[in-house]
């Protein structure tokens, strides 16, 4: 779907200027929504019923469940057993659960600002139609269709003793560097949020490929002839109009950076004992391989507050600008 | 590649069965409903057999174990899981409505904590024709409520394993005691190669065997079982004895063993680029099989003389849901799989590493099966491991504490606290 959105970009870039001069909408788009609030299809009804009702045995009862599970003892075989808050009150004193919050902070910062600052970058130089671009574009987005699993089994091999990482580090000479990259605690996260990266940008890129493409060009013709400088003209015109994609970009990075949890587990587990574990990592070993279901589902409540509250925290400023 | 594939099936397959397990409505808490809601039970008559045993050599044999019973006029389904997959899936697959019948498992405490919750088939009468058997299988195979809920098939055991080549070119010889064997590290290290190797990367938990073994050269078995089963403390004195000992190895250690998986760490034994290894026989389903003849094994090197040897041989089999569709089929195979010739079948189309667990069973007839299975009938004591002589839910603690011990060694006082804290928390679960 993305794929073909990289596409048709050049393709809708010459058509827009035509249209620049229509600020004021054309009236029909305005007018027919509001005449069909009056009799609702059965049709549209059942479109938003039967997903909907899918949705509540997939995703709200399960969902629910989990809450109802963060406030008991379970170990996946005998009756859970209720213990109010008590799950939570252990976090407070569990250091593997402090490691893994505070990587899951390190993560919500480098992996979402790198690849904020990243594909930004890399959408504004290749934003301009030149000759072979597109190569570009789909050079950085190819990561993006890499299974996450295929890219850690990419990126292992990198990392091995005597792999690609220590022969080029040998190769100019700074040997000393070379370290069991996924088993030192010191560089495992690091070493994992690289890969990530190397993934998110390209898809970030798009983001912000598509949401430049939509920016009206006259705009610029106007900074230009104010005399607004090209650091300018991206400070004023380019971020200000890209405010709708940074919310989609925002709420993509910090679900993408909650949920990370595939390259991690391919590629260490969350060890050495626990110096990469994210709260999602840590979620999967302590229900699965602990079996201690309930403080898991605890885990996945702390995972779902911190979603909402950084996404909420966002959507609530960015609406109360708009008014 | 081909075994990424096959990985890559089986892993699918087990998701499928977690998405089955979670249709059925409130399944996730309730426990307790049983047969009623059928969905997609085999009406064919066909038992099905949940195995682990995902390592190529294995699952062949595994497939030619079936096919042979498949003659006799049985009717066996096998379904074959990844192993890690199958540990993680294993509660799952027993407490949903309408789970497979038999399963692949290890004998110990491992098995009994799924007696204890009364999810397993009571298989006292396959025992009735088992009575060749010796008492320590027998006494390993019973529930807490003196059931029959295993049928051990075979047993493996762990040693010091090394190319017979290579101590050959380096000039040294198979130690005995703890100082015999530091020296034998010492030359090792003197000709270039790391001496002790290892692989925690991915498989943290071979770290446990050299707990285990030197827990048991040093405190003995019991200790080690009642500090496993919750009834001693991981920062006891004693229990820092054992790591004090294990530091004097450390040196010897290749630094490569924390990146790779057991199955590198095999292939840099057989390619002479460690010493020795520390592992299970099992290892040897992953290794080439001319590569074989070159190996050979020592056991673990006694420490003090006074405490009673004691071995790892970890005892495999099976044993059955109690929601079993059809009880008396699923005896029926149990007690075939119990015989000498369906153990000797398995053997011969395996590695060839393990030991039938029926004393008529032959073994592979090499000196290394040999060599293995007198090992283990002259030990005082018998272990399993460290997860089957605790649980799947304390190793990772176990896990956490030793790759952090081998790394950091200096801080041992407090990864100790840390495990016992860990361990609490899993005991009280």
């Amino acid at each position: 779907m993305t794929a073909t959105s990289i596409e048709s970009l050049p393709e809708t870039a010459p058509g827009k200027s035509s249209r620049s001069g229509g600020r004021g909408r054309p009236g029909w788009s305005g007018r027919q929504p509001r005449s069909r609030l009056h009799r609702i299809s059965p049709l549209i009804l059942a479109f938003v019923f039967v997903p909907f009702a899918i949705e509540a045995v997939w995703v709200f009862w399960p969902a629910l469940q989990g809450f109802w599970l963060a406030l008991t003892n379970w170990d996946g075989l005998t009756a859970p057993k209720f213990v109010g808050f008590g799950n939570f009150h252990d976090m407070v004193s569990d250091p593997i659960f402090r490691t893994a919050l505070k990587n899951t902070a390190i993560w919500l910062v480098l992996f979402g600002g790198l690849s904020v600052i990243g594909g930004f970058g890399m959408a504004l130089l290749l934003q301009k139609e030149r000759r072979g671009v597109g190569i570009y574009r789909a050079a950085l987005f190819t990561p993006v269709v890499f299974s996450l699993v295929v890219t850690a089994l990419i990126w292992r091999v990198f990392y091995q003793p005597d792999g690609l990482v220590d022969s080029v580090l040998r190769g100019v000479g700074l040997g000393n560097l070379v370290r069991p990259w996924l088993a030192d605690p010191d560089t495992a996260l690091y070493a994992v949020i690289l890969p990530a990266l190397w993934r998110q940008i390209g898809y970030v890129m798009v983001l912000y490929l598509a949401g430049l493409k939509a920016v009206d060009p006259a705009l610029y013709e106007a900074a230009r002839v104010d005399g607004a400088s090209a650091w300018q003209r991206t400070r004023y015109v380019t971020i200000p109009q890209l405010k709708g994609v940074n919310s989609v970009v925002l709420s993509v990075i910090v679900i993408d950076s909650l949920r990370s949890f595939d390259i991690v587990w391919s590629m260490t587990k969350g060890g050495p004992y626990h110096s990469s574990e994210l709260l999602s990592t840590y979620m999967y070993s302590t229900a699965f391989q602990s079996t201690q279901l309930g403080y898991a589902s605890a885990i996945a409540v702390v995972i779902f507050l911190l979603a909402l509250a950084v996404i909420l925290g966002y959507l609530i400023r960015a609406f109360r600008e708009e008014t | 590649m081909a075994g990424l594939a096959a990985d890559r099936r089986t892993f699918l397959k087990g998701l499928g069965m977690l998405g089955a397990a979670a249709l059925v409505p409130g399944c996730a808490t309730s426990t307790t409903n049983s047969n009623s809601s059928g969905s997609s039970g085999s009406a064919s008559g066909e038992l099905s057999l949940q195995s682990n045993l995902s390592a190529e050599q294995a699952k062949a044999a595994m497939e030619k174990l079936v096919e042979a019973y498949g003659k006799t006029g049985g009717k066996v389904k096998l379904n074959t899981v990844a192993a890690e997959i199958f540990r993680t899936q294993l509660p799952t697959y027993l407490t949903s409505a309408n789970p497979p019948d038999v399963y692949t498992w290890y004998a110990g405490s491992v098995a009994n904590s799924y007696a204890k919750k009364d999810l397993l088939l009571d298989v006292s009468s396959v025992w009735d024709g088992m009575q060749n058997y010796p008492e320590s299988m027998q006494k390993l195979s019973t529930g807490e409520n003196g059931q029959k809920i295993f049928v051990p098939t075979n047993y493996y055991w762990w040693g010091m394993f090394y190319r017979k080549s290579n101590f050959a070119k380096w000039g040294v010889t198979p130690p005995k005691t703890w100082a015999e064997f530091l020296a034998v590290c010492k030359t090792i290290q003197s000709k270039g190669v790391p001496p002790i190797g290892i692989g925690l990367g991915d498989t943290p938990w071979v770290a446990s065997a050299w707990f285990d073994y030197l827990n048991i050269r040093i405190n003995g078995a019991p200790f080690h079982r009642q500090l496993l089963a919750g009834e001693g403390r991981f920062d006891d004195p004693k229990v820092k004895a054992v790591f004090t000992k294990w530091k004097e190895a450390l040196p010897y250690f290749d630094p490569k063993g924390k990146s790779f998986p057991f199955q590198e760490a095999t292939s840099a034994l057989l390619g002479g680029k460690t010493g020795m290894f520390l592992i299970g026989t099992f290892f040897a389903d992953s290794a080439p099989k001319d590569a074989l003849d070159d190996i050979d094994f020592f056991q673990f090197p006694i420490i003090d003389p006074s405490v009673p040897v004691a071995e790892e041989a970890p005892t495999d089999g099976f044993f059955a849901s109690k929601k079993a569709k059809d009880p008396e089929a699923v005896k029926k195979f149990l007690a075939w799989v119990a015989t000498a010739e369906a153990q000797e079948i398995y053997v011969k189309n395996s590695s060839g590493t393990v030991i039938p667990a029926n004393p008529d069973g032959k073994a592979a007839d090499t000196p290394l099966v040999r060599k293995g299975k007198a090992m283990v009938q002259d030990a005082k004591e018998l272990t399993q491991f460290f997860n089957r002589d605790s649980s799947d839910a304390l190793q990772p603690t176990a896990d956490a504490a030793l790759t952090k011990f081998l790394d950091k060694p200096d801080q041992i006082d407090q990864i100790l606290k840390d495990w016992q804290a860990a361990a609490e928390k899993v005991f009280k679960a």
